[in-house]
This record gives C-alpha cells, structure tokens and sequence, in this order.
C-alpha cells in the first residue's frame, strides 16, 4: 500500500515502529484487559472484550493501538498503568479523537511515576481510522507524525 | 503440563474462542498478535520485566466481569461503534483543536509554579506536574483549589494495581498527605460476614492479596477509619459532601454522579489515581463539568411512565442512550419525595440507584432532573444545550430495554443461592426498610431463617444507626439470615470462579451491569429470600 502520513497533537512523544492493532470502535481499556487484571495472565493479553468485534479473543500485548479514543470503568487510567508495568500494556496510543481523561491519566501516571512511556498521539482524524488496518506497518515520530503503510 | 503452559504453547490464533469465526477480518489477528513483538520503541523505556503471577489461572473464566463488564462499551444501544463526543470527562467542554506550535498551557498562578518548580520538594512537584499536564490536555485554563472532603476509588488490592500503590506510597514517604481527611470506597472483602465461608473467604484472599497494603497507604496519606469507607460516601452518616458549586477531588462513578447531580457540587469523573493526586495537591484542573458550559445538557430524557419505575433499570435505559452526555430528565418528579425543597431520605435512595444505574451503563457524570435537582430547579429547561436530542422512555421503551437484560447465571435454570442488596452501598433508609420488610415476612410465615443467605451491603456507620435505633429489629434479622456486609458487591461478584458457586440476585442494577446477577423487583426479591425459588 502507498505510505500515507497524519499529523497529531503529541501527548507522550517518542519513535516508534511496528504494526497496528485497530479498534474502530472506542476501545475499552479495562473491560479489555480483564485476564490480566483479575485471572494472573502476565505472559499474553487476549482482549476479554466481548463486544468489541475486532479485538475479542485477540492478543493485544505491546500492541500499537489505532482508535478512536478509551471508554470504560474509571479504573482504565490504571490499568493502562499496571498493564505497562506487568510487561503487556500497549507500546503505543493512537487516536483519531482527543485524548479521554481515563486513557491520559494512565499514561501520564505512568510516564511521570514509573518512567514507563507509552507513547501517545491524539488528534489524528477521523481519516486516520479510516486508513489504518490490523497489521499496517506503522512509523511514529517525535513530531506527533504518523507513517501507515 | 499445566493449563497455563499449554496455553502459553499455543500460536495466537489458538487463543481465539470457540464462537469467533476466522474470517479475512480475523486473520489480522495474527498480525495483531505480531505487532507487539516486533515493535521497536526509542521512547523513555521498553517493556519491563514480568511483575506478578497468580496460581490456578484459567483462560476460560476470568471472573464475572467478563463478558459483561464496565461503565461503556464503546457501542451504542443498537451495537454500532460509538466515539463521536466521548472525552471521559461527561462533558464535551474540552480542547477540539490544536496548534501545533501553540501547544495549550494552563495560567498558573505563582506559588503554583514554585511548587511545580519544587519548593514543596520533587514528589509535590511531580504530583502537580500530573495534574497540570492533564489538566492541559483539555483545555483547562487554570487549577481551582479542592474544597469539601477527598473520595478515593482505589479500593481493590489485586497485583496489578502495584504500581498505583507504589505511586501512593512515594507520596506517603515524602510525609505528603491529602488536604483534608477523605473517604475510600468499600473493601471487596469482608471476612467476617460474607468470609465466613471458608470457601470465599480463600477467593477473596487469592483475588486480593494487596489489601493490607492497601489500606495502610490510604492510612498514611489521610483516609478516614474503615467504618466509613463506602462508595455512597455521601450519606448522613458519612457525611462526606460540600455545598452546591464547591470543587472536590472524588472518583467511585456512582459517587461523582450523586454529587454532581444532586448536591450541585463540581466533580469531573476522573480516572483513579488522578483523585488522590488532586486530593495532596488540593487542586483540580478546571474543565468539563466544572464549567458552566460544561454542565448543559445534550439529552431531553422524556418520561411517559404509567407507574413509578424500578430507578435502576431506568438509569439503564437513559445510561445506554446518552452514554457519557448530560441528559435532563422531565416527567419523573412525582415519584422523588422532596422535604424543604430537597430530595428527602427515601428519594435519596432512589436518586442513588437511578444515578449509578446511568454511570454504569453509561458514564453519565451528571444529570439534571426536572423539580428535583438543584440546578434544575434553578435554571428549568435553560440547562438544554441548543443542539439537544430527545429521547422518549414509556412503558414500552422500559420494557423493551429491561428485556435485554440478559440471565447470565452458568446455570441458567438453576434456583438462586444468594440475595445481594444495596450498590452502591445501602442509605439508613433502605436497610431500616428492607428489614422490617424480611422481618415482617419471617414473622408471618413462622420460618427461622430466610432460604437463602440475604446480603446487605453498607458501612459499619449506617448499619450502627439501625442498631442504635432498632436494636431488637437488627438482632432478630441476623438471627434470620441476613449478613451485613460492607463489601462491594461488584468486587466481590467478580472473584475469579465465583460465578462458578454461586446465583445472586440483586435489586441493583449496577450490580447487574458489572457482574452475572440477576435483576428483581423488592417483592420477587423478599420471595426469593424467603423460598430460595425464582417467582413462578
């Protein structure tokens, strides 16, 4: 596919590569991170869930996450934080939308406290979301500049 | 080999359940699975060592969050994705734009930039420097000093949340403390009552082994004694509310809803963590609902009820429609029992159950009720925003939205095995009603004791009044069964294997909403108490 760029408004800078994992619909952060949260999983992070057609049942550890923003408990903020920590929180935040409070208060506690990144860009657009697929090499730069494709 | 090796044996795709088709779509999944492993980070750090694990995982059960877990799906009532408007915040008054080479920055007043240049030291800093920098992302334009009382939502010890611990406990060795004394969510054990047991007992021991910690860091930075931790924090008992328009640090959904809503008070639903971070610093950033703009509504809920409705299952239908939008409701009023122009007692508890009912189904921070509420009775209609929708709740609209509410039980047509009441946590009222009602019930039909075990969930506080004022009525129905309790009911629902034991129904929809139990009337609940059957 031809390499396609969008431009964000940089939260948590950083340079990262790799491939996407694109949840078109809002993604639940801790309704997503269920085994990991209550059942001891720290080796994978199958998505737990249900209603997220795209994701459920698949491994979402170190992913780079495209989305529109985070929905859920207001536990998700933390469970961005103790996903990171346990070794399967996402390596990158991407979102079409502005950052919601949950998902910027995660990766700020984080960043500040445990000087774990999770880099995260917000503000890419709608057209963003519309381009990016599941498995898109996917290029962020420090700008807030993001290579799909 | 164990579960858990084979599991770990297994390719991506294996993880997939059953019931998930492997489709074009889903073959991405093995690239999703990929992406993880193959990405390259030059940020702050990369992934850290594994931290925790936990005996006797099972990849089938998770506890009885999955599958109908949390305040938002991130769909909509028909199944369609939803982001349009969503900021977490309730409110849609925050930053839509930006400037790149104008980053927005908050005006901060002198002794705040000391502080964030460390004059109060490096982990005062590092506390407002998070509460700035959030607060920036959404346009605030300044910091507004906390008054009233702190509420924490962080309540359950489970290992993941070691790291928000950890966080708590460098505030604590610095000798930081909250600005005021403040009060924390129900305990998800109990060991007394529900943990007598010895079978539950060992889950909630295995589910939360950091509670000790827990409590001991809630200690230090200046939580009130355990008899007041409770999610409703504000009822009289407790005692933890302010005055109309005062700015507080709270998190615990249903909580922020009560207070918004009925109090007037000014409480963006933060995320946990971030309230105790405000709560040291005594400051919130100002956006959201702490605006006037932020507090119009986008909603006109309009009630055509023929009877007053279960206030749960009404949170739920406006929850699922508005999602995260302030919705003002009308044709409702007739049903909430005002004294000396404000909800009274037994209205309190209806307000509780139909606010953490849109807080949970949706993430509704606020509402406004027509005649009810403070601001509604100030400023009338005047609160909808110009761009508002309606939304027509009759009797068929509550029907049909109580129709989904699906029986979740692992055996469906098992008989029931427990009663939960109260999420939140029951006011005085309700435990003083629900007693006389069980009392009543087993005087009359000369049983000792109910069927089935009755759970009450409140603080120690409030189940102390009805001791201090009905001691014979206390004492008779702990002699019939029914177990005060001051656990979170949710929490407690969702240890891992507990559905596998155990077939509660509830009257609270938001216990509904978070876990597999089942949602009945106050009649069909004392019937079930009283035979251990579901009503014919």
């Amino acid at each position: 596919m031809a390499k396609k760029t969008f431009k964000g408004r940089v939260v948590l800078s950083g340079k990262v590569t790799g491939k996407a994992t694109v949840s078109r619909q809002a993604f639940n952060t801790s309704g997503s991170y269920i085994e990991n949260m209550f059942a001891g999983n720290t080796e994978t992070a199958p998505c737990t869930d249900s209603s997220n057609k795209e994701l459920y049942g698949k491994d979402i550890s170190g992913a780079i996450l495209c989305t529109p923003t985070t929905v859920g408990s207001t536990m998700g903020g933390m469970c961005l934080m103790g996903m990171k920590s346990i070794g399967v929180g996402p390596e990158a935040l991407l979102f079409s939308k502005p950052i919601d409070t949950l998902a910027a208060a995660g990766v700020l506690m984080a960043d500040i406290w445990k000087d774990q990144r999770i880099v995260t860009i917000d503000m890419l657009g709608d057209e963003f979301l519309k381009t990016v697929k599941t498995g898109d090499p996917i290029a962020i730069h420090e700008d807030g500049t993001v290579e799909v494709g | 080999m164990k579960r858990r090796d084979f599991v770990k044996t297994l390719p991506a795709a294996a993880l997939l359940p059953i019931a998930v088709n492997v489709t074009a779509e889903n073959a991405e999944a093995a690239d999703a699975a990929q992406a993880g492993a193959g990405t390259k980070h030059s940020g702050k750090s990369p992934q850290q060592p594994k931290g925790f694990s936990v005996a006797n995982k099972t990849h089938d059960d998770s506890g009885a969050y999955d599958t109908v877990h949390c305040d938002q799906f991130g769909i909509d009532s028909e199944g369609n994705p939803i982001a349009e408007g969503l900021s977490g915040t309730g409110s849609d008054a925050g930053l839509k734009e930006h400037d790149p080479d104008n980053p927005h920055k908050m005006k901060l007043t002198q002794e705040e930039q000391d502080i964030l240049d460390g004059s109060k030291g490096p982990v005062m800093a590092k506390v407002l420097k998070t509460i700035v920098m959030h607060g920036e992302l959404f346009g605030a334009e300044r910091l507004a000093d906390c008054g009233g009382a702190p509420h924490s939502s962080l309540y359950t010890g489970g290992p993941w949340v070691e790291p928000v611990l950890e966080m708590f406990e460098e505030i604590a060795d610095a000798g930081l403390k909250a600005h005021a004394p403040y009060t924390v969510n129900p305990m998800p054990l109990d060991l007394y009552s529900v943990g007598q047991d010895p079978v539950k007992r060992n889950m909630m021991l295995d589910g939360y082994p950091m509670q000790g910690r827990l409590i001991q860091v809630h200690t230090r930075l200046g939580a009130r004694p355990l008899d007041v931790w409770s999610c409703a924090c504000y009822v009289p008992e407790v005692g933890n509310t302010a005055k109309p328009g005062t700015v507080v640090a709270w998190a615990e959904s249903s909580a922020v809803n009560y207070g918004n809503s009925v109090l007037a008070m000014r409480i963006n639903r933060m995320a946990t963590g971030m309230e105790v971070l405000c709560a040291i610093a005594g400051k919130v950033p100002v956006f959201g609902v702490l605006t006037d703009e932020g507090r119009k509504a986008k909603w006109h809920i309009d009630v055509r009820l023929s009877k007053e409705p279960h206030w749960g299952a009404l949170g739920g239908a406006v929850g699922t429609k508005v999602v995260e939008q302030i919705p003002y409701i009308s044709g409702i009023d007739q049903w909430i029992p005002m004294e000396d122009g404000k909800p009274d007692l037994v209205a309190m508890g209806k307000l509780k159950a139909f606010g953490s009912s849109t807080a949970s189904s949706g993430a509704v921070g606020l509402y406004h009720m027509e005649k009810v509420t403070p601001e509604a009775k100030e400023q009338g209609r005047k609160l909808l925003a110009d761009d508002y929708q309606t939304y027509v709740i009759d009797d068929a609209e509550l029907a049909r939205v109580m129709g989904n509410f699906k029986n979740l039980w692992k055996d469906p047509d098992g008989d029931p095995t427990s009663v939960y009441l109260g999420c939140p946590h029951n006011t005085y009222d309700e435990i003083f009603y629900w007693s006389k009602k069980i009392d009543k019930a087993i005087k009359e039909s000369g049983q000792e004791k109910v069927a089935i075990p009755v759970v009450m969930a409140c603080s120690i506080v409030v189940r102390n009044r009805l001791l201090d004022e009905h001691p014979i009525l206390l004492r008779d129905v702990l002699r019939a069964g029914v177990q005060f309790t001051t656990i979170c009911t949710p929490a407690y629902q969702g240890l891992k294997g507990m559905a596998d034991i155990d077939r509660g129904v509830t009257n609270s929809n938001k216990a509904r909403f978070y876990s597999r139990l089942r949602l009945f009337g106050d009649d069909d609940l004392l019937q079930i108490a009283m035979t251990g059957k579901l009503p014919a």
